[in-house]
């Protein structure tokens, strides 16, 4: 699409809180500003002077309410909604692109408050909840709204199927392949027959127990075998429960800048995604396979689908370190198998790149926008309101 | 007796409140149905363009030239009845041309083979929004109000074309 055009976004959690959504949008909005378009971002915020982005626009501090068992920060309310609306009134979009309007948050205040091209994407994933009997007439008419919606995955898209009832375009999470294919080898940490593990280990839905016990079966095979472990977490903790053995084989670095995130994975024969459950994509596979990791990873369903069965990447029985063990095992004695899959993983992770990614979504705005009017107040567009004007 | 004439005046208004509102939603439903259509038509008969034009300029066999050539012709009709069973023909000759194509059996200007992929790209996902628009224009209209109260007035029932299950 040649012309540029005025997207309004709109982030229903805190934005000066960590989280998947935000770093999604921040690399959306930015790629589409770099590209020419103008990007205006409304999202909770908790500290103002923290937001350095000029483009986000804080609509006031989220309040931590637990939803889907964890605690997200979200906004509601009088205030947040005549912000809302203001923001809507100001803005002269060509379109607004909220997303996760079924949280009660901002993006569902959006949906209301707003008439015209609205897009929406759907982050997660979850089961049927008996809740939805009581609010899905309430949410129907609302994201009927919506000029078309995204989902990020395949689960997404069945979890909006199975609780509104409607379709969704499938289009992944974004990642910058560029920057994991420059990543360098870190010699300090790279010798052969290395395993890598990312992420907050000391949650226990993020499977570090499963690795650990599959570590003595894969160290009988291969005695060098060397684990690196990055992320936050406590690391006495862990280590407390590992056969003393094994204790030499293992490393922490601790929590790593992107850079450093991008050099470990070329640092890594093997990267281990031994998740439990609660994963909707699995973005950090994407990255793992733009760095050119070889990846084995459980096979819940967010990580079969993202590996295509099997195609891009090893997966084992969820939980089960014997299986881990010996899938680990044959890809570390195999070298030719280990790069072939590393190789055809890299070239696959390209559907993954903001590029392709953004190029996609663009092409659903250009869907909603097609019939030509911009977005307004809705009530700006009630009937009465149209007659007196006529 | 005053009473039981205001609650029924109350109920009155609520339901013409409720109509009306369902009507809102009936109508924006029709209009997503109507603006994706005509947003995909745009890009078909882009893409029927496009064939014509590859079909000219590129040194392909006669018989792809006249598949390509008779089912872009017909793909720009006015009539969408006629049109239906051309765009599944655009759809595959297209297709194939293109794997022959990547595979270097037949030569292509790079040009047409990069636009000819991004509005494929794009008419997957109108066809995807536009089915969407019309399941649930049809969902809406199968609920026992807006059937007992005609709230769909003339409205056409929306129809799916068969290419639409194409894959392209």
């Amino acid at each position: 699409m040649n012309r540029k055009l005025r997207i309004g976004m709109v982030c229903p959690y805190g934005w000066d809180t960590p989280g998947g959504v935000q770093i999604h949008m921040k690399e959306l909005a930015e790629h589409f500003q770099r590209e020419g378009h103008i990007v205006s971002l409304l999202a909770p915020v908790s500290d103002e002077s923290s937001v350095i982005e000029d483009w986000v626009v804080p609509a006031g501090r989220p309040v931590p309410i637990p939803f889907n068992g964890a605690v997200a920060r979200i906004l509601f309310g009088p205030i947040a909604t005549s912000r809302v609306r203001q923001w809507i009134s100001t803005g002269e979009f060509d379109l607004i692109h909220l997303h996760e309007p079924a949280i009660p948050s901002l993006s569902l205040l959006a949906c209301v408050a707003a008439e015209g091209p609205m897009v929406a994407t759907f982050h997660a994933s979850a089961p049927k909840q008996k809740a939805i009997y009581a609010i899905g007439p309430i949410l129907e008419p609302i994201l009927e709204k919506l000029s078309a919606r995204i989902a990020v995955s395949e689960m997404a898209r069945e979890t909006l199927k199975v609780h509104f009832q409607t379709e969704a375009v499938v289009i992944p999470n974004g990642i910058d392949a560029g920057k994991y294919s420059r990543g360098e080898r870190n010699s300090d940490w790279y010798r052969p027959h290395t395993i890598g593990f990312l992420g907050r280990f000391d949650e226990p839905r993020k499977g570090l127990s499963v690795l650990l016990s599959a570590l003595p079966e894969i160290a009988r095979s291969i005695p060098d075998v060397q684990l690196l472990v990055a992320g936050p977490g406590d690391e006495e903790q862990v280590m407390k429960n590992v056969d003393s053995a094994m204790r030499s084989r293992i490393r922490f670095l601790g929590r790593l800048s992107e850079e450093e995130k991008a050099n470990f994975f070329k640092s890594v024969d093997l990267y281990v995604a031994p998740n439990i459950h609660g994963e909707s994509f699995g973005i950090i596979l994407a990255e793992a396979m733009a760095g050119g990791s070889a990846v084995v990873a459980s096979d819940i369903q967010a990580f079969s689908d993202l590996l295509q069965n099997g195609e891009f990447g090893a997966t084992f029985k969820n939980e089960s370190s014997k299986d881990l063990a010996s899938v680990a095992i044959r890809l570390l004695k195999d070298d030719e198998a280990r790069k072939a899959l590393a190789a055809r993983a890299l070239e696959y992770s390209k559907i993954f790149d903001w590029g392709t990614v953004a190029a996609q979504i663009l092409d659903v705005y250009e869907v909603a926008i097609a019939s030509g009017v911009p977005v307004t107040l809705a009530s700006e567009n009630r009937g009465w309101k149209r007659l007196r004007s006529e | 007796m005053s009473n039981s004439i205001l609650i029924s005046i109350l109920g009155i208004l609520l339901l013409a409140w409720y109509l009306s509102f369902s009507a809102t939603r009936l109508d924006r439903c029709h209009h997503r149905v109507e603006t994706s259509w005509e947003h995909l038509d745009a890009l078909l008969q882009r893409r029927a363009a496009l064939a014509l034009e590859i079909a000219r300029l590129s040194d392909i066999d006669p018989a792809t030239e006249m598949i390509l050539t008779s089912s872009a012709y017909q793909s720009r009709a006015a009539n969408i009845g006629d049109r239906e069973d051309a765009e599944t023909t655009l759809s595959e000759s297209l297709k194939f041309l293109h794997r022959n194509a990547l595979s270097g059996e037949i030569t292509i200007k790079v040009a047409f083979i990069d636009e000819l992929s991004s509005l494929t790209d794009k008419i997957r996902t109108a066809i995807a929004i536009h089915l969407e628009a019309i399941s649930s224009v049809r969902n809406l209209r199968s609920k026992l109000v807006f059937r007992f109260f005609h709230l769909a007035g003339r409205a056409k029932w929306p129809e799916k074309y068969h290419f639409e299950d194409d894959e392209l």
